[in-house]
């Protein structure tokens, strides 16, 4: 907690110290933001974009554009327009898509700062950044685990990819910390990261199939929607989704892209990222900086709906010993965003649904680990492309 | 006493005349959608600006231009010839998606020197589209299955095996589990003009293959056999033309120059195989209104490819700029096309307002001049 | 009822609300190519559709406005393309596509701040004695028993009625028919309007009731497949409804069956079927003479040809 507090006052005393010193005419920042979507698609673009706007509103001397749906091919195009037509000074990629291009510009454009989300490769003018939901998703899964009566929860995702992977196991993981009898069912969209029609009729078989909780991974609150037909709990997905189904969606998972953005351009701005210095800087963020949050609604990590039936149901945790599942979560949200992460939701003993033993007794899994999981937790049935088979 | 439009038609128009009047209707397109930027916020004139600066304003923004008009060129100049022959493929979207994955194969897993990488992977893509084509001949000459269906749907089958490639068996072992092949090898990738992103290869291939296909289609047998079957099939039969192996020929043709476009976007643009819609963009679609716009001339293709590559230029430029919803672009384009079609009928017709008086009878006034 | 019959009444009940927009675009573009316009631009009327019902449910809190409205709103949307096609006998394919452009620009551009907005009151469910307490059919709306009702309506008023002959004779031979005095003009206007309602009815479904928002993009191609089903169904409304049904139930079932059978080759079905199916059937229909009509996408003018 100490160096995080520490990083974060320099960055303000540097920040409000160059207010003071009256040098924000002249140190003005201008900020390109480049979206793979479009920025009313009520998913990631639109995430990303609410922060370019806290950001911008929140930083006097920081000025920024966006441009939305842009081809992952075409991103260097629109680079080059950014820096040459608008002048901007950071430019800020938010797709992996967007890698092999970004890196590409920087090293056409030695002296601006490139900022890429969710990607690997660095350059001394070029930062990565990513928020992530995995332990958000665990919490999801406690809460799942406690209110299904069928003790199936069903799952809509996208693609097969790690991220999903790791979010689909990590929902596993929680939901069978209370109740041992949980399984996962998934379906896959594998189609776009928008479609409505996909997502209805998964989560439609999923219900048929006995599912009573739904999750999701799609840009759209298509799967809240349904569930709430059918009367039954959800879990809201990157945006706050409360009020698509105000009496069922339980709980989520909500980003804070700007906790990202504030600290990036902060340093930027005080000169502690240059464009010489970057090859290093590479964001992981998660409960403990306040990228990311539990919640079917900002500040309504659980709710109320729901907490009657939470806190009347009691299990016996490994750890904790007995408590009511409301509290399990809260205590769990609590060790998570511990400065020094007290607790990961992907701590060995874990096996995966083959038997194979994935993380050891004690270890707890890396950041490497982390994005390049492919295996699926034990409770998870459907299809799994991609699975290894040892 | 009432009014009535009454349409008479023209001798055929001349060269010069063809390029006033669509020169003046790109222009009238322009002023209209000057209304679109006063309801956005944005003053027109600031607009049109940016526009022209951002498809025309430097060698960049030219070379921008190029680069999009690559692809519909040689797609349009292939889609052409098909409808010359009255085939109407439009499935050029999925043959240009095969072409990129065929490749992407030559490029990745072929065990091929690295010189040969190159030239493999056009040849092998041109044959991988023209077989996807073809596939759609065969349905219509043997199944007499309509090639719009099959070509359309094959479209999708294409994209899910895009997909189906990259989230199984080709997942890059690079890309930390995202739904990407692998990079290709430098000598897989497509050399560019200067620092420009046009590829030097593409791009003068466009201009052959508009050549090719207009002396294919006003000097050779074939060309004339072609558009005899575009008459329709029974002149053909009394011509004593084999229609169907036109119709393959045809969609053998046009499948295999949309399969080139898709090779020249992996290796020149994109050097991976990634998602289908990444690939494609439309560009298999808007060659089907780049055909038909040069009334399915192989060269007039090269002028309407740099007409909608500028489009697309200009519009980037615009969304840099003003941060407008992408979708304006869809309403320009919408514009710009309605004006160019109503004018190419001005050409051929004079359309006068009359008025006849009650009663009298409609024919008299609708009589037709030629 | 055992396990399998609810399975099977499930799967059924959902593809008949999948398939709702696909069948009523279809049928609307069967009308208006019997006539012998080929409007290419059925998935932009259907984003306009859905966006004008979303907008206005959402201010005037009535869905069934909203759907008038969607109705209307597409419907003259389509006479731009009626006027281009009849009037001033431009390239259809042209524009039909530039309709679609317009279309999918228009709605949503100002859509922009409908996105994510929620809806009071949705189509409410429709309840059928027996049938409603069915699984997979608790949900349903008017429209999905309405459009099946109207696929039937419309396939005998095109084959067993005197409007059919017309409209199907117009499509056929434009100059005999102007000869007999029946209005050329006039019966293509119709059609085209018609295609382009039924267009933007599917848009309202979509968005008042099979999933209750509006976003762009949320059409989702289906427009395009019903140019295709339109075809498959050989300009029959009745086979119309049967590609509709079968594109929906392959749909469908591509997520039932995804634990077992690979999620790509599901994916990939619905597309390869209509093509299997007709390789069946194409022959038989070719020899009964069974085929566009001769007139589709050909302007007509009087004394010309």
């Amino acid at each position: 907690m100490k160096r995080f507090t520490v990083g974060v006052l320099l960055v303000f005393l540097l920040c409000f110290g160059f207010v003071a010193l009256g040098n924000t005419q002249e140190a003005k920042i201008k900020a390109g933001f480049i979206y793979v979507g479009p920025i009313g698609d009520f998913g990631w673009s639109y995430a990303h974009d609410q922060a370019r706007r806290i950001v911008d509103d929140t930083y006097p001397w920081l000025e920024t554009v966006y441009v939305e749906a842009v081809p992952e091919g075409e991103v260097e195009g629109v680079i080059d327009r950014l820096i040459n037509q608008e002048g901007v000074d950071v430019v800020v990629t938010t797709s992996f898509g967007f890698m092999d291009g970004t890196l590409s510009a920087a090293q056409r454009y030695p002296d601006k700062i490139f900022f890429h989300c969710s990607g690997f490769k660095r350059a001394p003018n070029m930062a990565t950044y990513m928020a992530d939901f995995h332990q958000v998703y665990y919490l999801n899964g406690v809460i799942a685990g406690a209110l299904t009566k069928s003790n199936k929860l069903g799952y809509v995702g996208a693609f097969p990819i790690p991220e999903l992977k790791r979010h689909i196991n990590a929902f596993a993981l929680g939901a069978r910390r209370v109740n041992p009898n949980a399984e996962v069912l998934v379906r896959w969209l594998q189609t776009s990261w928008y479609d409505p029609a996909g997502a209805k009729e998964a989560a439609e078989s999923l219900i048929a199939e006995g599912a009573d909780v739904l999750a999701f991974t799609e840009d759209s609150p298509t799967v809240v929607q349904v569930a709430a037909e059918h009367g039954l709990p959800s879990f809201g997905h990157y945006s706050p989704m409360y009020k698509f189904a105000p009496d069922f969606v339980a709980s989520g998972q909500l980003v804070h892209w700007e906790a990202i953005y504030l600290d990036f351009f902060a340093k930027v701005y005080a000169g502690l990222y240059t464009p010489k210095n970057l090859e290093n800087v590479d964001y992981w963020w998660l409960l403990r900086e306040g990228a990311v949050e539990l919640g079917a609604d900002f500040g309504m990590p659980i709710n109320p709906v729901f907490e009657e039936q939470l806190r009347s149901t009691i299990v016996n945790d490994p750890v904790y010993g007995e408590t009511s599942v409301y509290d399990l979560v809260f205590t769990l949200l609590k060790a998570m965003a511990d400065p020094e992460y007290a607790f990961s939701p992907f701590t060995g003993p874990i096996r995966d649904r083959k038997g194979n033993l994935r993380v050891s007794e004690g270890v707890r899994l890396t950041m490497d680990e982390l994005i390049t999981m492919e295996w699926a937790a034990e409770g998870i049935t459907g299809a799994w492309p991609g699975e290894p088979e040892k | 006493m009432r009014l009535r439009l009454q349409v008479t038609r023209r001798l055929e128009p001349s060269a010069s005349m063809v390029f006033f009047v669509s020169a003046l209707s790109l222009l009238l397109a322009f002023l209209v959608s000057g209304l679109l930027f006063v309801f956005l916020g944005i003053s027109p004139l600031e607009a049109y600006r940016v526009f022209w600066q951002g498809a025309f304003g430097s060698l960049y923004a030219l070379s921008e231009t190029v680069k999009r008009m690559i692809p519909l060129a040689i797609i349009g100049a292939g889609l052409a010839v098909s409808f010359q022959a009255s085939v109407w493929n439009i499935g050029a979207e999925g043959q240009m998606l095969i072409g990129a994955i065929v490749g992407t194969w030559v490029a990745l897993f072929s065990p091929l020197p690295p010189s040969l990488l190159l030239p493999v992977m056009f040849v092998l893509g041109f044959l991988g589209g023209a077989l996807w084509g073809t596939f759609a001949a065969w349905c219509r000459n043997r199944l007499a299955i309509n090639e719009i269906i099959t070509t359309l749907m094959l479209n999708y089958v294409a994209a899910n095996l895009v997909l189906y490639l990259i989230l199984g068996p080709w997942k890059g072992k690079t890309v930390r589990g995202f739904a990407y092949t692998d990079p290709f090898p430098q000598e897989a990738w497509l050399t560019t003009i200067g620092t420009t992103r046009v590829p030097l290869a593409t791009f003068l291939f466009a201009f052959l293959t508009a050549l090719f296909c207009y002396f294919l289609l006003a000097k050779t047998t074939f060309g004339f056999e072609l558009r005899v079957v575009g008459r329709g099939e029974k002149a053909a039969h009394l011509a004593g033309i084999p229609a169907k192996r036109v119709v393959a020929l045809v969609l053998f043709l046009s499948g295999g120059l949309a399969g080139i476009a898709g090779v020249g976007e992996v290796s020149g643009i994109h050097h991976m195989l990634r998602h289908p819609a990444h690939i494609s963009l439309g560009y298999g679609f808007t060659a089907i209104i780049v055909a038909w716009i040069a009334r399915a001339n192989p060269l007039g293709v090269l002028a309407s490819a740099f007409l909608f590559g500028a489009l697309m230029s200009g519009q980037d430029a615009l969304k840099v700029a003003f941060g407008i919803p992408f979708q304006v672009m869809y309403i320009l384009n919408g514009l710009v096309l309605f004006f160019l079609i109503a004018s190419e009928q001005l050409l051929y017709y004079r359309v006068t307002l009359r008025v006849a008086p009650w009663g009298e009878k409609e024919d008299e006034y609708d009589r037709v001049l030629d | 009822m055992s396990t399998i019959g609810f399975w099977i009444s499930g799967v059924v009940g959902r593809t008949l609300a999948y398939s709702v927009p696909l069948l009523l675009s279809t049928l609307g573009e069967i009308y208006a190519e019997r006539s012998g316009i080929l409007n290419l631009g059925v998935e932009g009327l259907m984003s306009l559709g859905a966006f004008s019902a979303f907008a206005v449910a959402f201010f005037s809190g009535n869905p069934w406005l909203g759907v008038v409205v969607s109705g209307i709103v597409a419907g003259c949307a389509s006479l731009v393309h009626a006027f281009c096609s009849v009037t001033l006998r431009t390239n259809q394919v042209v524009s039909g596509l530039a309709l679609g452009m317009l279309g999918m620009g228009i709605s949503g551009v100002l859509g922009r701040d409908f996105e994510g907005k929620v809806l009071a009151t949705t189509l409410p469910v429709f309840r059928l004695p027996f049938l409603s307490a069915l699984p997979g059919f608790e949900k349903h709306n008017v429209f999905v028993y309405a459009s099946l009702g109207l696929a039937v309506v419309l396939w005998f008023v095109l084959f067993h009625t005197r409007w059919g002959i017309v409209i199907r004779s117009v499509g056929e031979n434009p100059a005999a028919c102007d000869a007999m005095g029946i209005n050329v003009t006039l019966v293509r206007y119709a059609c085209v309007f018609f295609g382009g309602v039924l267009a933007g009815l599917s848009g309202a479904y979509l968005s008042l009731g099979y999933r209750p928002s509006w976003s762009y993009g949320m059409t989702a191609g289906i427009g395009w497949l019903a140019i295709a089903l339109t075809i498959f169904a050989f300009w029959n409304p009745l086979w119309g409804m049967v590609g509709a049904y079968l594109f929906g139930i392959l749909y469908h079932l591509s997520f039932r069956f995804q634990a077992q059978v690979s999620p790509e080759l599901l994916n990939t079905l619905p597309y390869l079927f209509p093509l299997v199916a007709l390789s069946f059937v194409s022959r038989l229909a070719a020899r009964r003479k069974v085929g566009p009509p001769a007139s589709l996408g050909v302007p007509y003018q009087r004394g010309s040809s």
